[in-house]
């Protein structure tokens, strides 16, 4: 009988320790799974003071509401994204990187519109041009947060007289102030870059790739284009990344075309510049100059649509108010997507911001369709070819078309 | 052998077996799987399988181009493994010579660029020696009086310029190879062919490379398949993204990239890639064939 009450005791206390863990796990996995709601990851290959300056922002504007956002790092976010975009478990919720990948990542069923998750009105303010880059097929996938264009930086205590405003002027002043065998020279610029080369491209009407996901390589319009460039390139130095850039930075260059990602440096090495849009230059054909535009924006992971969907709705919202952009002007020297951030004196002052917003009126966002990722191949071996290994522009213009051509149809 | 003895190996070598089958075999037979499928960005996730269709395209994308890379490849494997069996030997024997003084030194010295890692030796090369602004080879022409050069936007140029940068890259390797296999070289055979006046040619070509031979030739081999498919320089130097130089230098490796994996079809990459594949493996059956005959 003692034996029995033992026995009975023990399986007792056995139990209310289990209901016990059984209450006290259910409670902590119902905790968990709300913090696990409440977390959005956003993944991106961006800047880390500027990512963590986007952090603290949202951070702090959705204490209140217990969501916290965590930006993560991932070099090659291409190639992440294709593996882990659809992956609720190991995938982000959401991701921060340039338009021009958008379409990859909508075909391959990666993202949901934004419309799924908030109002038309929320990114009503965005300027038209970062929009367009984050549509898609009609569909709006990308809050816009901070834009880039190419830009006209030169040092001001190397510069002689006013900056040209037509680029026949320029090439006059290039020619008279260049002297490759002393290795000075009056601008540089990646001429055998497409980024670089699309602002002359798309001012005398041509195109790297259409609308309806056409190769314009052997187009007559941008073979004039391309022609146009060669002789500026003559007198732009190898054309190198790297080499152009250093050769501004040495004092051995007057001017760059280039983003606002060289300012760092540029300030580093403490050079006297001045900024000046590649709209306020006109071209003979008595149109100016229209540089390809990069949107930095935020998509959202289908999963993370459907399922926290509440806190993603709120991460956007604060994506959108105009007090991100004005930090991320003042701090980072981004250009805002919203237009009510310019309405601040120091982000419609500075001059490089107001430069871009000004290009913001007449740049082409870069092609966001997936065809985009095999044209910049061929285009670039197209520029190389004629500037750097004096190849017959219409037969390498063919050729490279053909590449194009097959490297769209290889994409099916 | 009885059953015991029969199961013991395969009980000491099942761990390693399966560690090589996960970690060589199963990529391999995935791939092939994903060639007969239309993975691409259009059927990301909801791929079908669609028998030979991407080998078909394959072989057709493989006549147009794919054989002047393949030659170019030969050629590059070729006088690249001719130029490093030849220096390495001799600047081993000049590390192995007597009364060398700071052998050890050298021999350090030498083992730099293999140490380095490949990606920012290419690129210190790119910017520090080939540069037309910058580079040193400039520097020196400047100096000279003669004009500035691209070394890397023409195709000629380009195939040396990339030959050095392999030859300076590779060769620590054969060099430490050859260097090990000459010190286990009985030092007597040399002093009996000394005595029955044996030259310096007789010496090297009746003891030293028949002794070292049967050493040195998995490093061959496998420098040979290295230099085969090498991609590293050729791309970094002339075909980076955004920073092209106008040379179209094209190895079967590169061609590959070019042509199949930046169209994000799988079901096509991988089917390029099972081709790739099998002409290795039939150059490496030719290779090793010959060596074995060679040894018989």
């Amino acid at each position: 009988m003692r034996k029995m009450v033992l026995v009975l005791c023990i399986v007792m206390a056995v139990s209310i320790f289990t209901g016990c863990s059984r209450s006290s796990q259910s409670v902590a996995a119902k905790q968990k799974n709300k913090e696990a709601l409440n977390t959005i990851r956003i993944w991106h290959d961006g800047d880390k003071a500027l990512i963590q300056l986007m952090e603290n922002y949202l951070n702090e504007a959705l204490i209140d509401d217990g969501i916290t956002v965590k930006f993560e790092q991932k070099s090659g976010l291409t190639d992440q994204i294709k593996l882990y975009g659809n992956d609720e478990v190991n995938g982000p919720d959401m991701y921060m990187y340039a338009h021009d990948s958008l379409g990859m990542f909508v075909e391959m069923g990666a993202l949901a519109p934004l419309t799924d998750v908030i109002d038309k009105n929320v990114y009503a303010d965005m300027l038209p041009m970062t929009l367009k880059a984050g549509n898609y097929k009609n569909d709006q996938y990308l809050m816009p947060v901070y834009f880039e264009t190419l830009l006209f930086i030169y040092n001001k205590d190397l510069w002689e007289g006013e900056v040209p405003s037509a680029t026949e002027d320029l090439y006059s002043y290039m020619k008279s102030h260049t002297d490759a065998a002393a290795g000075t020279y009056a601008l540089v610029n990646q001429h055998s870059t497409a980024y670089n080369v699309a602002p002359i491209i798309n001012g005398f009407g041509g195109f790297i790739l259409n609308e309806q996901a056409e190769p314009g390589l052997n187009n007559r319009k941008t073979k004039e284009a391309i022609e146009y460039n060669k002789k500026f390139a003559q007198l732009e130095a190898d054309g190198d990344y790297n080499t152009v850039n250093a050769l501004f930075k040495d004092g051995k260059a007057a001017a760059i075309i280039g983003g606002p990602w060289l300012i760092s440096g540029v300030k580093e090495a403490k050079i006297n510049y001045g900024i000046k849009s590649l709209c306020d230059f006109k071209l003979p054909n008595g149109n100016t100059l229209i540089p390809y535009s990069g949107v930095q924006g935020i998509g959202v992971m289908k999963h993370a649509a459907r399922s926290k969907k509440d806190a993603v709705e709120k991460v956007l919202n604060e994506i959108a108010n105009p007090q991100l952009g004005i930090d991320l002007a003042q701090n980072s020297g981004c250009a805002p997507s919203n237009q009510k951030s310019y309405n601040t004196e120091s982000v419609a002052n500075d001059e490089m911001i107001a430069a871009m917003r000004r290009t913001a009126d007449i740049a082409q966002p870069m092609p966001n369709i997936p065809q985009m990722s095999v044209m910049w191949g061929p285009a670039e071996s197209l520029l190389a070819a004629v500037n750097k290994s004096g190849k017959e522009l219409d037969a390498a213009a063919d050729d490279y078309q053909k590449e194009a051509e097959t490297a769209i149809a290889d994409m099916q | 052998m009885n059953k015991k003895n029969k199961i013991l190996p395969w009980q000491y070598s099942i761990s390693s077996i399966l560690l090589i089958g996960l970690i060589v075999v199963f990529p391999i037979i995935y791939t092939i799987y994903i060639s007969f499928t239309n993975m691409n960005l259009y059927h990301w996730t909801n791929y079908d399988f669609i028998g030979f269709g991407n080998y078909i395209r394959a072989l057709t994308k493989l006549d147009s181009g794919f054989m002047s890379a393949l030659l170019t490849t030969i050629v590059w494997t070729v006088i690249n493994m001719v130029i490093q069996i030849l220096a390495a030997y001799i600047i081993a024997l000049g590390l192995n010579a007597k009364g060398l003084k700071l052998a050890r030194l050298y021999k350090t010295l030498l083992m730099f660029p293999w140490a380095m890692p490949a990606y920012i030796s290419i690129l210190l090369w790119r910017v520090g020696i080939y540069n037309p602004q910058y580079g040193l080879l400039n520097k020196i022409r400047t100096a000279l009086g003669l004009s500035s050069m691209n070394f890397l936007s023409e195709n000629i140029p380009a195939f040396l310029s990339c030959m050095v940068l392999n030859l300076w890259m590779a060769l620590p390797f054969l060099i430490m190879m050859m260097d090990g296999a000459l010190q286990s070289v009985d030092i007597s055979y040399y002093e009996s062919a000394r005595l029955d006046g044996g030259g310096w040619w007789t010496q090297n070509l009746y003891i030293t490379i028949p002794l070292i031979r049967p050493v040195l030739a998995p490093s061959i081999i496998m420098t040979t398949f290295t230099t085969f498919k090498q991609f590293d320089i050729i791309y970094l130097l002339t075909m980076q993204k955004g920073s092209l130089t106008g040379s179209t230098i094209q190895t079967v490796i590169t061609y590959a990239h070019q042509n199949a994996f930046v169209s994000n079809n799988y079901g096509l990459s991988s089917a390029v890639s099972i081709v790739i594949f099998g002409f290795i493996i039939f150059f490496s059956i030719f290779v090793n064939r010959g060596i074995r005959e060679e040894s018989e």
